[in-house]
């Protein structure tokens, strides 16, 4: 018979040795399973990227709108943080993330709303979003809606007229050139359309420091209503040449609108730093405004001729031997508040799909949903609803964009 | 088609920061043994052996201390030269207390390598005789072999990917002896039969690369170049990334006709084979963020690790040692365990991770990380369920063990010890709570 080393050692084995193998395995702690080191980006990492990208748009935006906005985002911030602490007591549990978590979705409450609106709506807008946008759903991770447009579209309910103006035309001011930072919003010079120069050679009279016009998205929706009327056969060039502003000033964020809406190219920079920190993925932003050029370029707009019908293709549109086609696809991306939610906003992680491929589909479907919207639709702030929207259609995208699982035997078809 | 900048790669998985430039270019240091060796009594814990030596007898380099007991057991063999003193119990990292002789050594270094001319029907027994291992899965190299030839294994693939960080024992073996890895590796390839024969590396090493084409030319081997994507080496992603064939969930690897073999085994195989030594040192790499002369160390079994750890310096309290790679490795508990034969690498940190988890965020990260394709997230849950459904079965068993979807997650969850916990639930029965198990 064999004699094993267990044998041999059985004789003199101490009794503390017995079971001694299963102690071992008992006291192991959680700590040490694999894996042992992790990549390190938590979600508090994530939201400081987030908060930075945000900060850099609202400074942008405070540069263009002056105190009026800075007061807004100090508001919305501190009631979104104070409201995230009071929920957190109330429901004895916290709603997670932390402040930064609140101050992130404050701030992007406040960029959402212009410069001219009363301070009490962003207060209500932030609470609405952390009381009912996340913690009435059980806080951060459990939510299906975006939180930060949760808010925005109650207060829109609440506080139309307070937020975008009276009338047709929804006119807002933007400071002038000379009065950046240190104007004041309210004394505003309203400008003739049509006879607007562009916002670096406006001119204003002592004592004036903002121009006031017309929201270049509110002239596209009324030229998408078909209120634009054509002269002489040309149907585009009315509108950008005598309704919206120069390009450059969108880009530059010289436009009326939601503080953190206009800043075009602030928007662009914080959106290529999320993405190079790896916290935003490429796909969404890119197949947006992919999607959003394409509805623009191809979706018929209502003719302000007499005879009425529809206008195709605008995309392809050249007047006078010019491409104003393009200018007009070009003014629909910037306009309103479509870059913002491509940047900012659409890109949440808790509320957009799992995957890239995902993310690409529902980034496709708000852009293309947004353009629609405002350009058949009645409501404002088009790209937010398209966003709340696609939310709800979260949990469809996931089922339908699983990967395979290797090894798992395919059912034949 | 490589020339074309065409990779053979894997969807899902990530580039790691490597951690190895420390390491790559120090060559393998063999350390003297300097303190009584506490030489486990069985290759791999459970593995059954008579011992051959009493307490007082002076052994020899390669003398054999202990033969096997059961068929799937290995010879273990004297690291060194010196006295055997008592046996004894010792911890090790994978498999808990295992009995052990204490070897006193003498500091002469005898030895007892014998090159002998083998022949094929022997090539078994050298193998048990030199008690060469396989780290992955934990088996006998004999065993391994034999179990392939049953199943008919066709294809064979040397695993030299490391693609885990801080690990550059299988680059520091491949730069040391190129030309032994060729031949035990065709050695092995005639001994299973194997028509073809894939040599996978990393394709970073371009001169390496390079060097191993050379030394392969006219041999059946052939080399791969591979990205270093985690978890590239693991054998279920190399096989379907060389193949395009899927280890079917639950199945092994030998089902579908293939055999993944770890650059170690063929390493131990080259010295057994080649050489005639017994294989009794562990080739690792002892690295981390707190020592001061980090390294690829060629270690006798048996050394406790406290004396490795002092001869390597640590430069900080070590408050975490890891015996394996960090993604998949094993958390060593004691300080007084030992080196085992199949170790690959020892890892210290001055910094044991915190995690504190929050509720998911929904990123996705886990998803698209996913070398399988499951989504870990709706794994987690299933701890928590009395039953678990024959497709979350399916899907607990389809994973392959590798650990990034704890590495990535921004909530910190620990989805990758859920799933194992799991797994072992749902695969019914307690198994070792140690390890990869492939």
């Amino acid at each position: 018979m064999t004699q094993t080393a267990e044998d041999i050692l059985d004789r003199d084995r101490p009794a503390a040795w017995s079971g001694a193998k299963e102690t071992f395995e008992a006291v192991r702690p959680a700590a040490c399973e694999a894996p042992h080191r992790t990549a390190g980006d938590t979600y508090a990492e994530i939201l400081r990227a987030w908060l930075i990208a945000a900060c850099f748009v609202g400074a942008w935006g405070v540069f263009f709108f002056g105190r009026a906005a800075l007061v807004i985002l100090a508001v919305s911030v501190l009631s979104a943080v104070g409201s995230a602490i009071v929920c957190g007591r109330l429901l004895r549990r916290d709603i997670g993330g932390g402040s930064v978590y609140a101050a992130v979705v404050g701030l992007l409450v406040g960029l959402t709303l212009p410069a001219t609106a009363p301070v009490y709506v962003a207060a209500i807008g932030s609470i609405v979003a952390i009381a009912i946008g996340t913690a009435l759903f059980g806080g951060v991770g459990h939510y299906r809606w975006n939180p930060v447009l949760v808010g925005r579209v109650v207060v829109q309910f609440l506080f139309a007229s307070a937020i975008v103006g009276h009338g047709p035309m929804m006119q807002g001011a933007v400071l002038s050139p000379g009065r950046l930072l240190v104007g004041r919003l309210s004394a505003g010079q309203p400008m003739e359309s049509g006879a607007y120069p562009g916002w670096s050679e406006v001119a204003l009279p002592v004592g004036r420091d903002a121009v006031i016009i017309e929201r270049p998205v509110s002239a596209l929706r009324r030229f998408g209503d078909g209120r634009i009327k054509p002269e002489d056969g040309l149907v585009l060039t009315p509108l950008l040449r005598d309704a919206l502003p120069p390009w450059r000033d969108s880009l530059l964020g010289a436009v009326p609108g939601g503080i953190g809406e206009t800043p075009v190219l602030a928007l662009i920079i914080a959106g290529l730093f999320l993405i190079y920190r790896g916290y935003l993925r490429w796909q969404l932003p890119a197949a947006m405004l992919a999607a959003a050029a394409l509805a623009a370029a191809v979706l018929p707009v209502e003719s302000g001729a007499a005879e009425g019908g529809y206008y195709w293709l605008p995309a392809l549109a050249v007047e006078n031997g010019s491409a104003v086609g393009l200018a007009y696809v070009l003014h629909h991306l910037t306009a309103g508040e479509l870059l913002l939610a491509a940047f900012l906003l659409a890109g949440e992680s808790v509320t957009s799909p799992l995957r890239a491929r995902g993310q690409a589909v529902f980034g496709a479907a708000i852009g293309a949903m947004t353009i629609f919207m405002r350009l058949y639709g009645l409501v404002a702030c088009e790209a937010y609803w398209a966003i709340l929207i696609l939310n709800t259609f979260v949990p469809l995208i996931d089922r339908s964009m699983r990967r395979p699982i290797v090894g798992l035997a395919q059912p034949e078809a | 088609m490589y020339l074309f900048g065409t990779r053979q790669t894997f969807e899902g998985g990530l580039y790691l920061p490597d951690h190895k430039t420390r390491t790559a270019k120090r060559p393998i240091e063999t350390l003297a043994p300097t303190g009584p060796l506490m030489v486990p009594l069985s290759a791999l814990g459970e593995l059954p052996t008579t011992p051959v030596v009493a307490p007082g007898d002076r052994v020899i380099e390669g003398q054999p201390l202990a033969m096997p007991a059961a068929p799937e057991s290995l010879c273990v063999s004297a690291p060194t030269s010196g006295r055997i003193v008592r046996f004894d119990h010792v911890w090790t990292a994978l498999d808990g207390l295992v009995p052990c002789a204490v070897l006193e050594p003498d500091g002469l270094g005898e030895s007892a390598a014998v090159r002998r001319q083998w022949e094929s029907d022997l090539f078994l027994t050298e193998l048990v005789e030199k008690g060469v291992v396989c780290p992955n899965p934990r088996k006998a190299a004999h065993v391994l072999i034999a179990e392939a030839v049953a199943a008919g294994v066709t294809e064979l693939i040397v695993n030299a990917l490391e693609t885990e960080p801080y690990l550059t024992a299988d680059l520091r073996t491949m730069v040391e002896m190129p030309a032994r890895l060729i031949e035990a590796t065709c050695e092995i390839a005639d001994a299973i039969g194997a028509l073809r024969v894939r040599f996978a590396m990393p394709d970073r090493h371009r001169r390496l690369v390079r060097r191993m084409v050379s030394e392969a030319a006219g041999r059946l081997v052939e080399i791969v170049p591979l990205a270093e994507k985690y978890p590239q080496c693991h054998p279920t992603v190399l096989i379907k990334t060389l193949l395009e064939v899927e280890v079917p969930i639950g199945r092994s690897m030998l089902d579908v006709g293939v055999l993944v073999v770890p650059l170690a085994m063929i390493r131990a195989a080259a010295e057994a084979l080649l050489d005639g030594r017994a294989v009794t040192h562990a080739v690792l790499t002892v690295s981390g963020d707190c020592l001061e002369r980090p390294g690829t160390y060629r270690v006798p079994v048996g050394t406790p690790i406290q004396r490795l750890l002092d001869h390597v310096g640590p430069t900080a309290p070590i408050a975490q040692i890891v015996s394996g790679g960090p993604l998949t490795g094993v958390g060593v508990q004691r300080p007084d365990a030992v080196v085992t034969i199949d170790a690959s690498a020892l890892l210290c940190f001055s910094r044991p991770p915190e995690p504190q988890p929050i509720e998911c965020i929904h990123c996705g990260w886990c998803v698209e990380d996913c070398p399988v394709g499951l989504e870990p997230v709706s794994l987690l849950q299933l701890e928590a369920m009395e039953r678990i459904s024959v497709e979350d079965r399916e899907r607990l068993l389809a994973c392959i063990d590798c650990g990034l979807c704890s590495y990535v997650c921004p909530s910190e969850l620990p989805l990758a010890a859920a799933i194992r916990r799991t797994r072992r639930r749902a695969a019914g029965g307690p198994t070792k709570a140690t390890g990869p198990n492939p």
